[in-house]
């Protein structure tokens, strides 16, 4: 009972991790329709700032946790700007290339600047060691993660259904023409949804840096399990994210408990089952067509 | 006017510099080794230890008149850590770079690949890290040697360790490929031989390479009948390990934790003191273990030269090139076929002592180290390790026969 308790807690903290990575992925493509490849290096690019804040600045990892995605942010807006602006008209394909090539220019700028060594972050004091939970000793910092998503969950829901700003962003992604002629500054919603999407895989990078060593292929690795959320949510869909981000989760923390032997084939096998049923994902726009 | 004379000064400064290339042109070709390691991706720093090791080799080779009077240059290309860009890269290498000889190969995924397409190459293969017994084994041939320690040495000697140990119960936390696999299965068969009261545990665990989140298996090893554990487990995903069983308090249990590259030093310096003490280290170079003329020189210039103690991967790189320059000029030739013939059984020093190519299947006969974790290093920031036990080369080897090779 206890190493069911354990699982799920665990499932639930790998999931919520995912869910605030993934969302950004979702949301850039909701309202964008670009298939942000980068966004897992954006994820590698908080941590690191967080590893620098922190190990080399000597911040308290709070403000690390305040400043990291602001700094990532700016970042895209530059990229915004400089780059992606030229694409969003043009095919999907496009973006995927061109936000592929970011991945790899951020990618070696991280082994350069950071070294191909393993960095690690601590834990602030307040959240280092372990609680009794569910019959099981689970760490603090499990605990706030899991928390910290599901505020983020909440605040999410928040913007897009009960703000102005929420409505805007919906508007730009439903009709982007509509939403001009209604005199909305498209160009503006559109940096500022490219550097929020950055700012929450920074967040999602800040979060899991004292749980995960920090190496130059940190990005590549979520960027995959954020690929197969979306494909078991539907992607460019919220609460897609958050399905596909706890499924994935439950996938890791139980298949790693109860079926080890097949841990390495069940997010895959997940995937293909929900795309042979649902083809367009869970929560996927058209999933009923 | 100025703007003109710093024009000037830079047509005169390439000009200078493109004498000074032509003049080195007219000196004899340079020996060109190609270098095939992981230089990008997660373990991208297995290949850049193995770059510092070669260069400090190669800078101390061409100090002292290179080899056979030529200087020696190296190539690199990045493996990726796949089998199939392992082999495009030194076919390159050898057919358009022009390379004399090759060492590398950090996965044993890739050396599984890779080393049969050796022979089509003509150039000898000097393996200095990844592991896997085959390519010494079953996949043997006339151009591939390994200078490194493999699975097959190094689970003898945990083995030999476990057997000491009271725990009968034993289980394995490793990597889902070659490695992971191989590291249980060897251990459990020589643990078996040497102790066949143990019980290897049908529950085995083998998570996934960069799995991120090894939770979920801690937790089952936790709460199994587990008396010992074999954790093959490597690089940064160890660090990510053991800062999660840490948390867990997986090492509080009463249980005998082997980590069977624990004691690599990237893996100790980002652990610092989270790499707790009192489990069973093992490595296949350990810098302190060594107390010879070559290692002292080896340890310094490197700790002179990067300012933290070298790992197993650098010390392995750096000896293959002293293996190239014996071979090459025991042969008098860089021809590969003649390089290759000259390596087999042949003897060099190297920083872990006198190692010696085995003629039946060009491994080396080079010594497992294991410790356990001891107090913080006062200087290098990592752990020490303490009851260090150096693991006789041979005695540690599969015999010809039970390697599979034919030569």
């Amino acid at each position: 009972m206890s190493g069911i308790g354990a699982a799920l807690l665990n499932s639930l903290d790998i999931g919520l991790l995912l869910f605030i990575i993934a969302v950004g992925l979702n949301i850039v493509f909701g309202v964008l329709n670009i298939i942000n490849f980068a966004h897992g290096a954006l994820y590698m690019l908080g941590a690191y700032l967080a590893f620098t804040l922190i190990n080399i600045a000597g911040m308290p990892f709070w403000a690390a946790l305040l400043l990291a995605p602001v700094g990532v942010a700016i970042l895209a807006v530059v990229i915004d700007r400089v780059l992606l602006r030229f694409i969003y008209s043009r095919d999907v394909a496009d973006s995927l290339l061109l936000t592929f090539a970011i991945l790899l220019i951020i990618n070696e700028s991280v082994r350069m600047i950071w070294g191909s060594g393993i960095h690690v972050v601590q834990p602030p004091d307040l959240l280092s060691g372990s609680v009794r939970l569910l019959g099981s000793s689970v760490a603090t910092y499990s605990l706030f993660v899991i928390v910290i998503g599901l505020l983020l969950l909440a605040g999410l829901w928040y913007l897009f259904n009960r703000t102005r700003v929420g409505r805007i962003m919906r508007a730009a992604a439903l009709d982007r023409d509509m939403a001009e002629a209604l005199c909305i500054n498209t160009r503006l919603v559109v940096t500022g949804v490219f550097a929020f999407g950055a700012w929450l895989a920074a967040v999602g990078g800040v979060m899991a840096a004292p749980m995960r060593a920090l190496d130059p292929g940190m990005g590549d690795k979520i960027i995959i399990e954020s690929f197969i959320v979306v494909v078991i949510g539907g992607l460019g869909s919220f609460p897609g994210a958050l399905f596909g981000a706890i499924i994935l989760g439950l996938i890791h923390g139980f298949g790693g408990r109860y079926l080890p032997e097949v841990n390495l084939l069940l997010p895959f096998v997940g995937m293909a089952l929900v795309l042979l049923f649902k083809p367009n994902g869970i929560m996927g726009k058209g999933a009923n067509a | 006017m100025k703007k003109t004379s710093i024009k000037n000064l830079l047509v005169a400064m390439t000009a200078t510099a493109t004498l000074g290339t032509v003049s080195v042109s007219y000196a004899e070709d340079p020996i060109r080794i190609g270098g095939l390691y992981i230089l990008s991706g997660s373990a991208a720093t297995y290949g850049e230890f193995a770059q510092k090791g070669i260069d400090l080799a190669v800078d101390e080779i061409n100090g002292s008149g290179g080899i056979l009077g030529r200087q020696v240059e190296m190539v690199y290309e990045d493996s990726q850590g796949k089998a199939s860009v392992a082999i495009q890269a030194a076919r390159k290498l050898v057919y358009s770079e022009g390379v004399d000889a090759l060492v590398g190969l950090d996965s044993s995924g890739v050396a599984q690949g890779m080393v049969p397409t050796m022979p089509e190459l003509q150039k000898p293969l000097i393996i200095t890290h990844a592991a896997t017994p085959d390519v010494t084994g079953n996949l043997c041939n006339a151009f591939t040697y390994r200078i490194s320690v493999n699975v097959a040495q190094n689970m003898k000697a945990a083995a030999l360790v476990a057997a000491e140990t009271d725990a009968t119960n034993w289980t394995t936390i490793g990597p889902d490929y070659a490695f992971g696999h191989q590291s249980w299965e060897f251990f459990g068969n020589y643990l078996k031989e040497l102790k066949p009261d143990v019980n290897l545990m049908s529950e085995t665990n083998f998570p996934r390479f960069g799995a991120e989140d090894f939770t979920p298996f801690i937790d089952r090893v936790m709460d199994s009948d587990a008396e010992g554990v074999l954790i093959s487990v490597w690089g940064g995903d160890l660090v990510n390990f053991i800062r999660q069983a840490n948390t867990r308090g997986f090492f509080e249990k009463d249980m005998e934790v082997m980590f069977t590259v624990g004691a690599a030093t990237e893996v100790l310096s980002a652990l610092g003191e989270e790499m707790p003490e009192g489990v069973h280290l093992s490595t296949r170079y350990w810098y302190e273990a060594y107390d010879n003329p070559v290692n002292d020189r080896f340890v310094k210039a490197y700790i002179d030269a990067y300012g933290t103690p070298p790992s197993y991967n650098a010390e392995g790189a750096y000896a293959a090139i002293y293996a190239y320059k014996k071979a090459m000029e025991t042969a008098g030739t860089t021809e590969g076929p003649a390089v290759a013939k000259a390596l087999s059984g042949m003897s060099l020093e190297a920083p872990n002592g006198t190692v010696t190519f085995r003629e039946g299947d060009h491994q080396a006969m080079v010594s497992p180290n294991w410790g356990v974790s001891g107090p913080m290093h006062p200087e290098h920031g990592i752990r020490t390790l303490t009851n260090l036990q150096i693991f006789d080369g041979e005695k540690v080897a599969r015999t010809i026969e039970e390697t599979g090779c034919k030569l």
